[in-house]
Formats: structure tokens, C-alpha cells, sequence
């Protein structure tokens, strides 16, 4: 029986497509983090600091070509309006907010992953049946 | 089919019985009650906390029940002896398993759906509205009710009562970590880790609290993904639980 499963788990893990995880912070591509606002940077400041506009100036001349045209717009904007912070719409994803939206329900990139997860479940669960009701048989 | 459905219902009965059932369903709504009253402190939209306190509550009540069910049957079959003259003749190990499961999954979805209509009105009594996924995220929530259950009978079959326990709410645990923090556990050995994780399912595709309280839309397809996801997972786990009772001298 552990032979059994030990092969069966073995044989899952030998096909490439299974031994990749869907966990969502790495099979996302980079847009979909918004790493492109250096959020993964280590060295940054904390989490919940304000940005200011010297971190603005400090964002346009490292990651300007990074930033997509929409955000660099909302950053001027911010400046524009005389604010020492910028602020996003609501509801939208922003560098604050990736968190939310690299949950399971937002990324649908990995719902095939899921799917695939699923079939695989279903074909190791049929297997385990039928060979522990054959090894019961011959043991009888 | 027939031999299980009765064994279910006999089950059913059985569990109704114990006081476990209704003391974790009492402290669900109790808590429930708890979360309506926390002050909104002049915050704006307060359901959103209401909700989303509510629907974690609902989980941990699911990882509750699963344990509190199900953690004693067969233990408590095997030491009481009745197991044996129900699996002489008239059931299939499969088919005890079946009825038990069966059984404890009708109890456990049962008090998930009062544990929800308990938020909805407690939601109401506050002023806010009921999201319309309140249901397909309970929905979700009794998923993952199930498969945990599915672990907890996968437990029994081989570990004490008081081990099954613990087991549980670590591979809960374990099962909301990403692969990442999954490794940090023990780095020195990456692609086994890598390939435990694998194994494990992820429970973060159950969690559709924050967009319900933020007012966002889910599509209707990620909520059958992942109810056939859990739905894998459950039969897993009962495929791995009755491979192991196959192998279980009851003697």
C-alpha cells in the first residue's frame, strides 16, 4: 500500500505541469503584482509610510518607464492638486492594494491551475480506490 | 446507495444526540452576536467589519464542527464494539465510511446555514444590507467545512482522539500559507517542502470575504471551480481515510 502511493505521488510529481504550485506570487507575471511600483523592494520604507513628493520625484527618475502611463498621470495629478500624498480611486488595484487583488477570485490566470488540480484529485482518488480494494481482495 | 443513506440518517440521529453539535453551534452564534456588537467608532460602512469578522468566524466554526463531530466517531464505534457487527454484514468499509461522512456532513452543513442566516440577521439589526454572495461564500465556507472533515476522519483512522485534534488545525494552518512561507518553515530542504506544499490544498481559495465586504462582484465560474477544487480534495482525503480503514485490523 505505501509502495502504491509512494509510486502514484512519484509519478504525479514526475510530469513538469504538476510540480508547478499555483501560488499566486510567483506564477503572476509582474503587472499583475505590481512589482512595477517596487513594492517587493526590501529596502523601502514600511508598510502604511506615507509617500511624499520627494518620493515621487525620487519614483519618476528611477521607475518612470516601469510605471504604466495612467498611474505616472495620477502621481502628477497628485502633485498638481498641492497634496503631499497621492491617493488612488477606489476599488482599484494600486500598490496598496495588491494584496486584495492576488487573492484566488481576482487572478484568473490560475483558475486553469485549479481545474488541473481538480482532475488530478479526482484520477489519484480513483486510483487509491482501486488499488486498495485490490490489495484488500488479495489479501482475503 | 440505499444501505448508505440509512446509515447516514442513523448517523445523523447519532450526532444530534451529543452535546458536542450544539455547544459549538451555541458558541458560534454566540460569537456572532459578539462581532454585531462591536462599535463602529464613527468608521463609515461598519458592516463591511461585521462581514468580514462574521464570515471568519463562520470558518473557524467550520474547523470546529469538523473536529467536534467527527474526531470520535470511529474511535468511539471501535471501542464500544459496534463497529464490527455493522461491517460483518450489512456495510462495505466504504459504505461505513460513506454513512459516517455522510452523516456529520449533513450536521455540519446544517449549522453552517444557521451560523449564515444568524450574520444575515444580525447584519439587518444593524441597518446594512445582506450582500447577495452571502450564500455562495458560506457555500464555499462548507467546502472547506467538508474536506477538513474528510482530514479529521483521514486522522481517526490511525491516531487518537486527542492527536486528531491538533493534526487538524496544524494542516489547517499549514494550508493558508503561500509556497513561499511554506519553505521559510524549514529552508534547508527547499523542493521537499516545495513538493508538501504541492500536496496541500489551498485554503485562500475558500476566502471570498474581502470582496464580499468591499461590495465586489465574483464571478459566478470561480465560485464552481472552486467548489469542484474543495470538492476534489474532499474525495482525496475519503479516497486516503478508506485505504487506511481497508488496512485497519479491528480486531
Amino acid at each position: 500500500m505505501k509502495l502504491t502511493l509512494a509510486f502514484l505521488i512519484s509519478a504525479l510529481l514526475l510530469f513538469p505541469a504538476c510540480r508547478t504550485d499555483y501560488d499566486i506570487q510567483e506564477v503572476a507575471n509582474p503587472q499583475h503584482l505590481g512589482t512595477d511600483h517596487s513594492d517587493d523592494c526590501d529596502d523601502c520604507e514600511p508598510e502604511g509610510a506615507e509617500h511624499t513628493e520627494v518620493d515621487h520625484e525620487h519614483d519618476a527618475d528611477t521607475a518612470e518607464t516601469d510605471l504604466p502611463q495612467d498611474e505616472s498621470d495620477e502621481h502628477n495629478a497628485s502633485v498638481i492638486s498641492g497634496s503631499d500624498r497621492h491617493v488612488h480611486d477606489a476599488g482599484q488595484r494600486n500598490h496598496g492594494t495588491g494584496w486584495f487583488f492576488n487573492q484566488p477570485w481576482a487572478a484568473s490566470f490560475i483558475w486553469g491551475k485549479m481545474v488541473r488540480d481538480s482532475l488530478i484529485l479526482l484520477v489519484l482518488s480513483a486510483a487509491i480506490l482501486v488499488v486498495s480494494g485490490y490489495l484488500r481482495k488479495r489479501r482475503r | 446507495m440505499k444501505p448508505v443513506i440509512t446509515f447516514a440518517l442513523m448517523t445523523l440521529r447519532n450526532l444530534l444526540r451529543r452535546r458536542t453539535i450544539w455547544g459549538i453551534s451555541i458558541v458560534i452564534l454566540i460569537a456572532l452576536f459578539g462581532i454585531g456588537q462591536i462599535p463602529s467608532y464613527g468608521v463609515s460602512n461598519e458592516g463591511r467589519f461585521i462581514l468580514d469578522f462574521g464570515l471568519f468566524g463562520l470558518e473557524i466554526g467550520a474547523l470546529l464542527l469538523a473536529i467536534g463531530l467527527a474526531s470520535n466517531i470511529y474511535p468511539r464505534d471501535k471501542e464500544k464494539k459496534t463497529v464490527m457487527p455493522v461491517i460483518a454484514v450489512p456495510l462495505s468499509r466504504g459504505q461505513y465510511l460513506m454513512g459516517r461522512f455522510l452523516g456529520a456532513a449533513i450536521v455540519e452543513a446544517a449549522a453552517m446555514l444557521v451560523g449564515c442566516v444568524g450574520l444575515m440577521v444580525i447584519l439587518v439589526m444593524n441597518g446594512h444590507n445582506v450582500p447577495v454572495d452571502m450564500l455562495p461564500a458560506t457555500g464555499l465556507l462548507l467546502v472547506e467545512g467538508w474536506f477538513l472533515l474528510a482530514v479529521v476522519f483521514f486522522f481517526s483512522f490511525w491516531t487518537s482522539p486527542p492527536l486528531n485534534a491538533p493534526l487538524t488545525v496544524l494542516l489547517f494552518i499549514v494550508s493558508q500559507m503561500s509556497v513561499a512561507g511554506f519553505v521559510k518553515l524549514f529552508p534547508q530542504a527547499p523542493d521537499l517542502m516545495r513538493t508538501l506544499r504541492l500536496i496541500l490544498p489551498h485554503m485562500d481559495v475558500f476566502h471570498i470575504k474581502d470582496p464580499i465586504a468591499h461590495g465586489i462582484d465574483i464571478p459566478g465560474m470561480y465560485f464552481f471551480l472552486a467548489m469542484l477544487y474543495g470538492l476534489a480534495y474532499m474525495a482525496f482525503m475519503l479516497s486516503l481515510a478508506l485505504a487506511v480503514f481497508r488496512n485497519r485490523d479491528l480486531k
